[in-house]
């Protein structure tokens, strides 16, 4: 029911959006992320006694897959909203942290965001330049963040700074930072290859006095919560990416069966149907492994390389898929009156964000290491 | 406050069905069910007459047990209450005895304003029920409804008849019927989608609902099917010749003949 009920949504609300937003760079209308408040789309797994739905990760999975299925960039917002603000708030906030940051958010009357990412701090998280000085009841905020999800549009981000430079990781702490403080700015809104309606931007801090109950868990544990929250991420970059990939499937499938070439339907010539065969396995194989990874989650079970091992499938299943389709597609593959130019290019950044594919390969090497090195 | 029932029933999705070609008949093993689509648009006009002037919402089929899953998407839409008159012994009932069934089980359920039931199923089409029930129960029914206004205790309803637009005021109770124009269905939140199965479903029988085993079933149903068809659509091309004025008079002959143009 959740996965009929957000098609239809996706397809009488959203797809009139997809392409424009694309075009146009810019954000769905604002009566648009109303209609998604109400209907608990920015809290999939927020509690109902805050607004939210409270549904499990593979329903979280289902509903961002069949947003991304229309919208890619729709997709970004809702899952960088739910899974890397709203998730991590509600685990390791205060109680005091969850009622005031949690019911806006869930109805998406705030938007949120988190941000790790720095010009010289990318895949190596630890090496984060900005900085949060104490002073009394506040922190003192400096430094500037790159490609910031929903950072044009959002209200909260979750924002990391280290609090003592010489510990690296164990320095980091993670502050609920507010649009509405001053000295925060939100620069340049980055002009992107794809997912060109989410307003990816760079943030400055420019002495942003944070109060200290706005620190999300202890000052020493920033690394920590933004790795499990991650973890958490990539379970809704895997489903972004499936949803693309699905979405490049189907419209090549179906352009296939109608398109004809020496009297008959490309789609029944075997170089094209192997393609499709292909695409179709192994978007199927890459759901399986996204619900493992949710269910293992849900269960409250070591779900880290699970989680790595089906954001790096499902982006690179995307990628390929849309590659294919837009080979079945041909000439009109390439122009930008069809959709499928679009999905190829908002494909890619699924093998890049929350993780690159080589730093997936990692998490899950060390975890077989770990397993292995015990035997 | 108004009390709503609206008539539901969970139909294969025939659109995705198979057809046995030797018998015509739906192969139901790997078909999918669903609510009937203007099931969907009753529910709607119902839940938008709750919105309105507060109501209390039921919806009531009549199924198998696995029909209960049209009754949580229901739920879920956020009707009241919902009732499944469910029993072994109403197997095989065509529409009349249906329409019988659903008509005791509305009589047992109390007071009612208005009765709100789709079109038609797309499994049978027959776009009986409405009807029957209407008259089991011996209330007016407006088919075709377009707007449904109450005032005190009448309704005001205007629809489409044919080629014309009627307004018309009707005492309640009354049983109206839409189809899938009447509006647009909303859609759930994801909240009440989580939780419409752990509502209740009240459920009924025949020892709920009265009557004796002859009168329902395939025993109590008078309907014979002979034979089924499936039934396909073909496109016809026909080009006209002869004088421009003798061609537009038949044009417009035809056209008449079709119901497209009645003036």
């Amino acid at each position: 029911m959740i996965q009929k009920n957000i098609r239809r949504f996706a397809s009488e609300v959203l797809e009139e959006w997809a392409n424009v937003l694309d075009r146009d760079s810019k954000p769905l209308p604002p009566h648009v992320v109303r209609e998604m408040g109400r209907l608990n789309i920015w809290g999939i797994q927020a509690p109902a006694q805050y607004g939210g739905a409270g549904l499990d990760t593979v329903g979280y999975s289902i509903v961002i897959e069949e947003i991304s299925r229309v919208s890619a960039a729709v997709g970004l917002g809702v899952s960088v909203h739910n899974s890397v603000c709203l998730a991590p708030l509600l685990k390791f906030g205060t109680p005091e942290q969850v009622e005031r940051f949690v019911p806006d958010l869930a109805s998406g009357k705030k938007i949120g965001g988190f941000t790790v990412t720095e010009p010289q701090a990318g895949s190596d998280a630890a090496s984060i330049q900005s900085t949060a000085v104490s002073d009394g009841d506040h922190y003192i905020l400096n430094g500037q963040k790159t490609f910031v999800t929903n950072g044009g549009i959002g209200d909260v981000f979750l924002t990391a700074a280290t609090v003592d430079t010489r510990k690296k990781a164990k320095g980091l702490a993670l502050f609920i930072v507010e649009k509405s403080m001053d000295g925060f700015e939100v620069g340049k809104i980055e002009d992107m290859m794809g997912m060109r309606g989410n307003m990816v931007s760079e943030l400055f801090f420019n002495n942003v006095r944070v109060p200290r109950e706005n620190v999300l868990g202890s000052t020493e544990d920033g690394f920590r919560i933004s790795m499990q929250t991650l973890d958490m991420g990539r379970i809704g970059i895997a489903a972004q990416a499936l949803g693309i990939g699905t979405a490049a499937f189907e419209a090549a499938a179906r352009y296939a069966m109608e398109r004809k070439q020496f009297d008959r339907p490309v789609g029944t010539f075997q170089a094209v149907s192997f393609k499709l065969a292909d695409m179709k396995t192994h978007l199927d194989a890459a759901r399986l492994l996204i619900y493992r990874a949710a269910n293992l989650k849900d269960r409250s079970l070591p779900y880290s390389a699970e989680s790595a091992m089906c954001k790096l499938y499902a982006s690179t299943t995307a990628m390929q898929a849309c590659m294919e389709a837009l080979q079945i597609f041909g000439g009109y593959g390439y122009v930008k009156d069809l959709p499928v130019e679009r999905f190829f290019r908002d494909a890619k950044i699924t093998e890049i964000y929350e993780g690159t594919s080589e730093i997936m390969k990692i998490i899950i090497g060390n975890e077989i290491i770990k397993q292995f090195g015990r035997l | 406050m108004l009390s709503i029932l609206v008539c539901i029933k969970q139909v294969p999705d025939t659109q995705k069905a198979v057809f046995d070609p030797r018998t015509g008949v739906i192969d139901r093993s790997g078909t999918e069910n669903i609510m009937n689509p203007d099931d969907l648009h009753a529910l709607e006009m119902a839940l938008s007459l709750k919105d309105e002037y507060g109501a209390s919402v039921t919806a009531i089929t009549m199924g198998p047990p696995q029909a209960a899953d049209v009754l949580n998407e229901a739920h879920a839409l956020g009707v009241d209450r919902c009732v499944l008159v469910s029993d072994q012994r109403f197997a095989g009932s065509d529409s009349l005895v249906t329409s019988k069934v659903l008509s005791r089980a509305i009589v047992k359920l109390g007071a009612y304003d208005i009765i709100v039931t789709g079109r038609e199923a797309i499994d049978g089409n027959t776009a009986h029920v409405g009807f029957q029930l209407s008259e089991f129960l011996q209330i007016p029914l407006l088919a075709q409804i377009h707007k449904f206004k109450i005032n005190k205790d009448s309704a005001i309803i205007e629809r489409l008849y044919g080629h014309e637009y009627q307004k018309i005021q009707v005492r309640l109770p009354v049983l109206i019927v839409v189809g899938k124009h009447a509006n647009r269905v909303r859609i759930p939140r994801l909240a009440d989608i989580k939780t419409c199965t752990d509502k209740k479903i009240i459920v009924m029988t025949m020892n709920d609902i009265g009557g004796t085993e002859e009168e329902y079933g395939a025993a109590g149903s008078p309907t014979v099917v002979i034979e089924t068809e499936i039934f396909s659509h073909k496109r016809g091309k026909e080009i006209l010749s002869g004088d421009m004025n003798e061609i537009i008079d038949i044009l417009v002959h035809r056209l008449k003949k079709h119901n497209i143009l009645r003036y």
